[in-house]
């Protein structure tokens, strides 16, 4: 299992969390991008969002079991 | 990036060193890169035959050497790691560690000195097919819908959560993996070779110089000497990682989560 | 000379959390070979701790790309 071995464990982690940033910060980039013109609030919500929402999928994942 | 060049003229090592220019004539398809590819696989193969055509119960040196290699990925990648089912990946595993080895290899030894994985397109090849590996597994395994409700729905998780984790699980997925797994052995062999040509190149550059510049260049020489071992241990290791985390991600598809 | 201060940034950034990290797997090392029982314990809290240390560290990678 994946779950044993740590620095699988440990990179699958980084994958997590950085797909979180990327997903949700590009959410908020391209709302910036094409609703709000020159602002960036809603990028630097989405990377607030998406690093909370992969912080409590890394907790599921690995810590909740 | 050659806008560098400070007053004494010295140019540090940039993206540029890696684009090689056509070593026959103006084919652009033999470069360098591909080159040390083709004859990674003709030494591979030549050694591998070599070390297993009389295999003998008490083996030769190079039967051992072959054995030891194969053992280790037979044993310590894929049985450990895979469990069961593990010898229909072993193919796999053990074509991507020794081409990755042989090719990172390749970075520190003289006359050919270049990882060809420090060209990005590579590892980008190479990630493809742990990348269709373990989904086609996990899709044949679990059935294409139950594996794919399996990627993207967390069980024990509010219905209105899912809105979060669903893409952030889809991207980790489909995206995140083989991006990671290219990109980490590619900067890892980029910047490799950058360092030793910064501090090989400093070191010239420093012994041209004048007196006091040439005593400081044997340093640099050395560290250049130190950080080549320092490569090789590096060259080792991402190896190693890209083929244990292939392993891992075939195991994940392979084992009936949910 | 030619370039972007938010590499220069980045790299100072990435400091933090590259010792959090170091600490984090010396601590959990350090539990597991002195208790090995203790191991199932110990591995959440490891990855735990890990994972909101390289949440800095990524914090860092992204915003050193997009400011």
């Amino acid at each position: 299992m994946a779950r044993s071995n740590e620095e699988g464990a440990a990179w699958s982690i980084f994958g997590y969390l950085l797909s979180g940033l990327l997903v949700w910060g590009g959410i908020g980039a391209a709302i910036d991008h094409w609703v709000i013109h020159h602002n960036h609030w809603f990028m630097l919500v989405g990377f607030l969002l998406g690093m909370g929402a992969s912080i409590y999928l890394v907790w599921l994942r690995f810590v909740k079991e | 990036m050659r806008a560098f060049a400070f007053e004494g003229g010295f140019v540090p090592p940039s993206t540029a060193d890696f684009n090689l220019p056509p070593a026959f004539g103006n084919n652009e398809f033999t470069t360098k890169p591909i080159l040390l590819v083709f004859l990674s696989v003709i030494l591979i193969s030549v050694f591998f035959i070599a070390s297993s055509r009389k295999a003998l119960v008490v083996p030769t040196k190079l039967q051992f050497a072959g054995e030891l290699i194969y053992g280790f990925v037979r044993n310590d990648l894929g049985k450990e790691i895979i469990g069961a089912e593990f010898m229909r990946f072993v193919p796999l595993l053990f074509s991507l560690f020794t081409f990755i080895l042989t090719n990172n290899i390749f970075g520190i030894v003289p006359l050919l000195q270049f990882p060809a994985m420090s060209h990005v397109s590579f590892p980008y090849v190479l990630a493809a097919f742990p990348f269709i590996a373990f989904h086609y597994v996990g899709i044949k395994k679990q059935g294409l819908g139950h594996y794919l409700k399996g990627i993207a729905f967390m069980p024990g998780v509010p219905k209105a959560v899912y809105i979060l984790l669903t893409p952030i699980e889809i991207a980790t997925f489909f995206l995140v993996r083989p991006l990671t797994l290219s990109l980490r052995l590619f900067a890892n062999m980029f910047a490799g070779h950058l360092l030793l040509l910064v501090f090989i190149m400093g070191g010239d550059h420093l012994i041209k110089g004048v007196i006091g510049l040439k005593l400081v260049a044997p340093f640099s020489f050395t560290l250049g000497i130190v950080m080549t071992f320092f490569e090789f241990m590096v060259q080792c290791l991402q190896a190693y990682i890209f083929t244990l985390l292939s392993a891992l991600y075939i195991a994940g598809a392979l084992a009936d989560e949910h | 000379m030619k370039g972007t201060l938010n590499l220069v940034g980045y790299g100072l950034s990435a400091i933090g959390p590259a010792i959090a990290t170091g600490l984090i797997f010396a601590a959990y090392i350090n539990g597991v070979a002195r208790q090995p029982e203790a191991r199932s314990v110990l591995q959440p809290i490891a990855f735990l701790g890990f994972a909101l240390a390289e949440a800095l560290a990524l914090f860092g990678l992204v915003l050193a790309f997009v400011l």
